[in-house]
């Protein structure tokens, strides 16, 4: 992030304090017109995206009620609204890696100091970021035990002793938790907490080639989860050996990308962990011929950061954008009576058409609030990012007919009540769409291929998604690191995507001039 | 590794580590006592048969050898019913020993439990208007000593982090116990007028309590559960409240896990450190002890004055709110072991089983293998096609008399065989768990889908409510009505419950603790009408409460 962001509960974006203390003002006063109006032009949010990109962020989370910030840096509330959309995506991947017969179970969150350090790559990779239960009580621990940062150290003992014969493979196994890495560098809220909700699948196989397959399985659902719900495009690859998990025989991942920043970011990661668990932990397996052979493995994750990427991705200047599919609320009601209108036969018509919409199976509500203003009413349900609106007034109950906003792009039609669902449903299929086809022109639009280092510190100084020749060496990377080093972090690999351009004989790797052997993505990222 | 996977400290009371890597092979040859068997807990020591040990050895040698039943045998219920708990738990895979003292590994087949349970009460939670959220796990200690009566409770147990990231915290924090006191320090900051109630929220975490005597499922240190928190604008919305969701874990034990629980309300010593009320479902374990299954608390003012938790009523007046919490862990999924089952396993009530139906397809000549296992896919995809949850065991590496005996162990309701013989009759062999031998046996059930599918889902119907009523004989035939003291110390010395009219004092109340190892289970809702003389002091009662012993 190039702004710090608050990160503590009396740090709260200036409007948030307002707002609250706002409300509180009005009731405790019994409520004015006046009140109401000076309420309604706070509704905004105090900073835009395209200027005050961090700051802009760190309100928006708030004042769409996704986020909570507590007193604890680093530590965020998950407010229903920002649950509702992991729980939508939570219920996705799990049928499908069930499908795949991957079964769910949980491991503890406690880890021993021993466990923790048995696989030594790994745990330089984790060891500054652990957090220590040091006390019980009054008593202090004679071991401080860690909580997890990652579970690999704590469920490979359980793989070593409960694979025996080839029978018992493939293990696939995950669980859905809660992890802790205690950084210090920025805390944002979802994209780098202390605490974070994750799922994460550690699954042992007889042969490489059925690890390699899983983790393209997975690295596609992972590609669904982004485009296909949260409407993000991402970028499936491979990560460099700089990049790459701490451990592991090599990472693949799904990169999104954030305009506003030029920064990168992790979607999601597969990886296939090859032998080097299975040595450390000896988990064994005597195969088909008798033979005792190591166990091939896979891990993968995903976490409570993908709504962080949707936030960043779709939000604007009035608020959250959420995808139809993802969203608590796909559908908002709300009446819009005049003086000497027939009020109550609006209300109804209101009540009638959450009752048809939640039939067909659609998430709708009415905003039925005798407190606020229809024009509060649109503001506050912008900020949350209800995909479509429904105003229904005087002249749309003569009519009847219902008035239909896209939060996406503010288009508004007019939908006889007659065809609701249908009509609906097809705009809610074209927000998802859209959102998709615009954040794609949006990242299309940033990506810059270069040749050469100058070019290279040209786009990235334009905060591109660079497309750059490489030679694929770990020394060239870490010189590319050390180059680039500045205020703003440095660049580095983002992954070399499976869909590589023609790479034409004697292109030369734009860092070193060493002959190049693919295309890899470059960048800055979170 | 073992001393590097325990605290030496804490262990001194319990067995060995699960593992000792490096002689790993040294042990089974030597046949040592597997990991859990060997004791989750203190009491555990009694357990595990030497079989168990066989089991694992076979399995590491790859050389499996059918052992018809005898690699499975755990012990008998009726003989050790600790030992057969902590059996059945390692036996059919439920769990396993966490790398840290008292903590578990909740394996596949026991977190598919824990997830039937999720599955209903997530519902049930939605559609009484609540919504999940998530709090964060760490908990300053400021706000856990806001409570008086909460701290004392919980201090001796707390989990607290002192260094995160290479350095000291500035101030030590709580890994959460429970989570009134954040919900509290949040409520504060969004409730602000009679129009932002009632507020309700559910979490779905784990939590952590340092206890120092564990078990699997019942007691460790770490655990699952859900969290429901609500603040109201009134007392009377709030016992609402918490009467309603003491209601919905009633049902769910009926309906879904076929415990007969006894709801009612927790005595005063017994109540939650912080609530006015503890509302409770009481369960009889398969010993006769007691299990506290799920509680709801109305937690009256005493969160909301200690976090100043306040609203501007209809009238402008500032008020506290109300509360309440209310929660049911993986501890549900150990009352469920324990109701149900008998001296072969496990019993699992069909509706919360991860597996409801298992098929053994059965063939002795290489010529008949191809069509016993066509028809028993066959049959597979039509009860799975009917929203059941199939097994299909074609593995060739068991008998089909090992097979019958395995997923006995492992409770799992219905058995389906099918042999050659069937295939030719078009027809299967189907067993009832829940009803041992020949008598649970019935033969020559079509194959037809439409037939077969209605004939399974009947018989699952007929298992569910069999094993509450079952479970309900059982707990009506084990407590009894007392009027004195003698009277119930012996029904307790007898393990039983014992029922009587109860006013007598706190003190009272533990002295029969101290004498008799039982506790005050709760008034239950449904009283006995008529007048009523407490049982110690001969005073008059209003109420009969239950006393038992208890996890």
């Amino acid at each position: 992030m190039e702004n710090k962001l608050k990160s503590k509960s009396n740090h709260l974006p200036p409007f948030f304090v307002e707002h609250m203390g706002g409300g509180e003002q009005k009731k405790a006063g019994g409520g004015g017109k006046k009140k109401e109006v000076k309420k309604e032009t706070g509704l905004g949010l105090s900073f835009t995206k395209d200027e005050n990109f961090g700051e802009w962020y760190s309100e928006v989370v708030v004042n769409g009620e996704m986020i909570e910030y507590y007193d604890i840096s680093g530590c965020y509330i998950l407010r229903p609204w920002a649950m509702s959309i992991w729980e939508n995506i939570q219920t996705f991947f799990d049928a499908e890696i069930k499908k795949m017969k991957v079964k769910n179970c949980y491991f503890p969150l406690f880890v021993s100091p021993g466990v923790l350090q048995k696989e030594k790559d790994h745990i330089e990779g984790f060891a500054p970021e652990v957090a220590w239960v040091t006390k019980s009580g009054e008593s202090d621990l004679e071991v401080p035990i860690a909580l997890r940062p990652t579970s690999e150290t704590v469920m490979y003992p359980y793989y070593s002793k409960w694979i025996r014969g080839h029978r018992d493979l493939p293990l696939k196994l995950n669980q859905w938790c809660n992890v802790v890495r205690w950084e210090f560098s920025n805390p944002t809220p979802f994209i780098r907490s202390r605490e974070f909700l994750w799922q994460e699948g550690h699954t042992a196989f007889a042969t490489k080639e059925e690890a390699d397959t899983e983790v393209l399985q997975i690295l596609e659902l992972y590609r669904r989860i982004y485009e296909e719900f949260l409407a993000i495009p991402v970028t499936k690859g491979r990560k460099s050996e700089l990049e790459k998990f701490a451990g592991g025989l090599y990472t693949t991942s799904v990169e999104a990308f954030i305009p506003n920043t030029g920064r990168g970011i992790q979607g999601a990661t597969s990886h296939c962990l090859g032998q080097n668990f299975a040595k450390m932990f000896e988990i064994n397996f005597e195969n088909e011929k008798g033979e005792k052979s190591m166990v091939w493995q896979n891990s993968w994750a995903y976490s409570t950061r993908t709504i962080g990427v949707m936030v960043m991705v779709h939000g604007d200047n009035k608020g959250l954008v959420l995808p139809p599919k993802v969203a608590a609320l796909q559908v908002i009601v709300i009446p819009v009576p005049y003086k000497d209108a027939d009020t109550q036969g609006i209300f109804d018509a209101c009540a009638a058409t959450v009752a048809i919409l939640s039939d067909a199976g659609i998430r709708a509500e009415a905003d039925l609030r005798e407190n606020y203003s229809p024009g509060w009413k649109y503001s506050n349900w912008e900020m949350k990012g209800v995909p479509l609106r429904i105003e229904i007034g005087p002249r749309d109950l003569a009519n009847n007919q219902v008035r239909a906003v896209r939060r996406d792009n503010g288009e508004k039609t007019d939908i006889s009540r007659v065809f609701l669902v249908e009509q609906v449903k097809g705009m809610l299929e074209k927000i998802q769409q859209n959102l998709f086809d615009v954040a794609k022109q949006k990242r299309d639009a940033c990506i810059e291929v270069v040749k050469t280092w100058d070019e290279f510190i040209k786009a990235l100084g334009q905060k591109k998604l660079i497309l750059a020749p490489w030679c694929d060496e770990e020394e060239v990377e870490k010189d590319v690191k050390a180059r680039t080093k500045g205020e703003m972090g440095a660049a580095k690999s983002l992954c070399t995507p499976f869909e590589q351009p023609e790479l034409p004989e004697g292109t030369k790797c734009f860092a070193s001039g060493k002959p190049a052997t693919k295309w890899t993505y470059w960048g800055r990222s979170y | 590794m073992v001393s590097s996977l325990r605290l030496p400290a804490l262990t001194s009371l319990i067995s060995p580590s699960f593992t000792r890597r490096s002689t790993v092979s040294l042990r089974r040859r030597l046949h040592l006592r597997p990991p859990l068997a060997a004791g989750f807990s203190a009491q555990s020591a009694a357990s595990s048969p030497t079989e168990t040990e066989d089991r694992v050895d076979s399995k590491k040698s790859g050389r499996v050898q059918d052992r018809g039943s005898t690699d499975r045998v755990i012990t008998p219920r009726s003989q050790d019913f600790n030992a057969w708990y902590l059996d059945v738990i390692a036996n059919a895979e439920l769990a396993d020993y966490g790398p840290v003292r008292g903590t578990m590994v909740i394996r596949p087949y026991g977190y598919a439990m824990w997830e039937a349970i999720q599955d209903y009460l997530n519902v049930k939670f939605k559609e009484t208007g609540h919504s999940n959220m998530y709090f964060p796990q760490f908990i300053p200690y400021s706000f856990i000593e806001k409570e008086a009566s909460h701290v004392e409770g919980f201090s001796p147990e707390l989990a607290l982090v002192t260094i995160g990231g290479g350095k000291e915290l500035e101030e030590k924090l709580v890994v959460r116990p429970t989570s009134e006191t954040i919900v509290n320090h949040m409520f504060t900051q969004w409730i602000h007028s009679y129009r932002d109630l009632p507020l309700m929220i559910n979490q779905w975490a784990n939590v952590t309590r340092w206890e120092m005597r564990t078990k699997p499922f019942v007691r460790t240190l770490e655990f699952l559960w859900q969290e429901g928190h609500t603040a109201h604008a009134t007392l009377e919305e709030a016992e609402k409240e918490a009467l309603q969701m003491i209601d919905v874990y009633t049902k769910f034990a009926y309906e879904q896990a076929a415990i007969p629980v006894i709801a009612g309300r927790k005595s005063k010593v017994e109540t939650f450190a912080g609530a006015d009320k503890t509302y409770t479902i009481e369960a009889m374990m398969g010993d006769r002890k007691a299990l506290q299954a799920g509680t709801s608390h109305n937690l009256g003012q005493n969160f909301s004055r200690a976090f100043g938790t306040q609203f501007t009523d209809e009238n402008g007046l500032r008020q506290h709110v109300w509360q309440t919490s209310w929660a049911i862990s993986t501890r549900f999924v150990g009352g469920i072991i324990m109701t149900h089952g008998d001296d072969a396993g496990l019993m699992l009530p069909p509706r919360i089983a991860p597996i409801q139906v298992v098929i053994v397809p059965i063939w002795k000549k290489v010529d008949e293998k191809t069509g016993v296992l066509d028809a028993a896919s066959s049959v597979a995809e039509t009860l799975k096609n009917a929203g059941l949850k199939v097994k299909l065991d074609d593995t060739d590496q068991r008998t089909p008399g090992w097979k019958f005996n395995f997923w006995e162990m492992k409770g799992v309701p219905l058995r389906i065989e099918i042999g050659p013989r069937d295939v030719s009759s078009g027809s299967v062999v189907i067993s009832r768990r829940d009803i041992p031998g020949k008598q649970g046996k019935v033969f020559g059930i079509s194959m037809e889908p439409s037939i077969l599918e209605a004939y399974v889902k009947d018989r699952l119907d007929e298992i569910q409510s069999s094993l509450l009523q079952r479970a309900i004989s059982f707990r009506d035939s084990n407590i009894v009505d007392v009027s004195s003291y003698e009277e119930l110390k012996e029904a307790i010395s007898l393990g039983k419950w014992a029922r009587g009219p109860w006013s007598a004092s706190d003190a009272d109340e533990l002295r029969i603790k101290e004498e008799t190892g039982a506790t005050i289970r709760c008034f239950p809702f449904e009283q006995p009408q008529g007048t009523k003389a407490c049982l110690m002091t001969g005073k008059p009662a209003d109420e009969v409460a239950i006393f038992a012993k208890s996890y």
